[in-house]
């Protein structure tokens, strides 16, 4: 960085550099993260500790999941991740209008993701395959299963959980996109978009998660 | 900021590539059976998957270390988190037949599934026995 006399006005008084400034909001952000992926796990004990004790009808009940629905949306989600990302890339080549586009297309593909989500939500809600003492789809396939509404409580708890976080993070995109289209943010100082950037890969890296655990095994 | 590392496009577009194929990987691998393997098979791939996406996408290949430290701790609370918790739910009744109970003992659990006519309908009255059953089966 050349030092030049007169700082930059998005520098805080508090900070020494510029370069401080942003490693100090990464650091912070990581400690977000951090909670980030305490709390999902303690979704995901929840789910190890049910699994050990019913394995063969965690096995049976994710048969009930549409396999094509979620390997589609975690397609979705991988490309919104990719934009997002060539967001920061292109801020970073002074390009603000690709920036812009690519944010833009993150935020379509978000939204596209819940989309997904809520045609898999409403049709569960349609046959009752319910949380907990909701829980009322008696269908044959599932005859044989003992407790599946436990399956679907953790099914809804964690894939709700994190689809909050992908509606925070459409919010946080849209903020994004006003700011770029400003003209506040610019390949010297686009720490927010780092930063939600890092936070909407998180949510990405969840899913990577949750997308076999329920779908596929 | 100018000095910060820039990732060219190309491994940006590599790695979701990458992305891409193991995710069609892991489905396709999920046709097969391979026993208690499916469960090790399925997360190795999504550690991989989620490895590339910290690394590169989150930049913490190139960011300073104390950030994918910080990371890494998280992940070892939580593999701490895990173990301790099979520990206890693992091995009840391992001990003492009679402890092995759920871990909330007014939660709706079914020896078998309450029974159902031709059309996977309920038979009758079965929101009234689906609390309680859990106590009496031990």
């Amino acid at each position: 960085m050349s030092h030049d006399n007169s700082s930059p006005k998005f520098l805080q008084h508090h900070f020494h550099d510029v370069e401080q400034q942003y490693e100090t909001a990464k650091l912070g952000m990581w400690a977000f993260i951090l909670t980030e992926v305490l709390t999902f796990g303690g979704l995901f004990v929840a789910y190890v500790v049910y699994r050990s004790w019913y394995p063969e009808m965690f096995v049976g009940a994710n048969l009930l999941l549409d396999v094509n629905k979620g390997l589609l949306n975690t397609i979705v989600l991988i490309t919104s991740s990719l934009t997002m990302v060539l967001a920061v890339w292109a801020i970073q080549k002074k390009n603000q209008k690709l920036s812009l586009f690519m944010l833009i297309a993150t935020f379509l593909f978000a939204f596209m993701f819940l989309g997904i989500k809520y045609l898999e939500y409403s049709h569960k809600f349609e046959v009752g395959q319910l949380p907990g003492e909701y829980y009322s789809y008696m269908g044959p396939e599932i005859a044989h299963l003992n407790n599946p509404h436990i399956f679907f409580s953790i099914y809804f708890i964690m894939t709700g959980l994190h689809g909050l976080h992908v509606a925070i993070g459409m919010g946080l995109i849209a903020w994004l996109i006003y700011a770029t289209a400003k003209g506040n943010l610019n390949s010297e100082y686009y720490t927010p978009m780092e930063m939600i950037g890092i936070f909407w890969h998180l949510v990405d890296l969840i899913w990577i998660y949750l997308f076999p655990l329920f779908y596929l095994i | 900021m100018s000095e910060h590392h820039i990732t060219p496009l190309k491994t940006y577009l590599a790695v979701a590539g990458t992305l891409f194929f193991l995710t069609v990987v892991t489905v396709w691998v999920s046709y097969f059976d391979f026993g208690s393997f499916n469960i090790v098979i399925a997360m190795g791939v999504a550690t991989l998957k989620a490895s590339i996406v910290a690394l590169f996408f989150m930049h913490l290949l190139w960011d300073d270390k104390k950030n994918l430290t910080m990371f890494v701790m998280s992940l070892m609370f939580l593999g701490i988190f895990i173990t301790v918790t099979l520990l206890d739910t693992g091995f009840r009744g391992g001990v003492n037949s009679e402890v092995e109970s759920p871990i909330n003992n007014r939660a709706a659990f079914y020896d078998s599934l309450p029974l159902t006519d031709t059309h996977g309908h309920p038979v009758d009255e079965h929101s009234a026995d689906h609390h309680g059953e859990g106590e009496d089966h031990h």
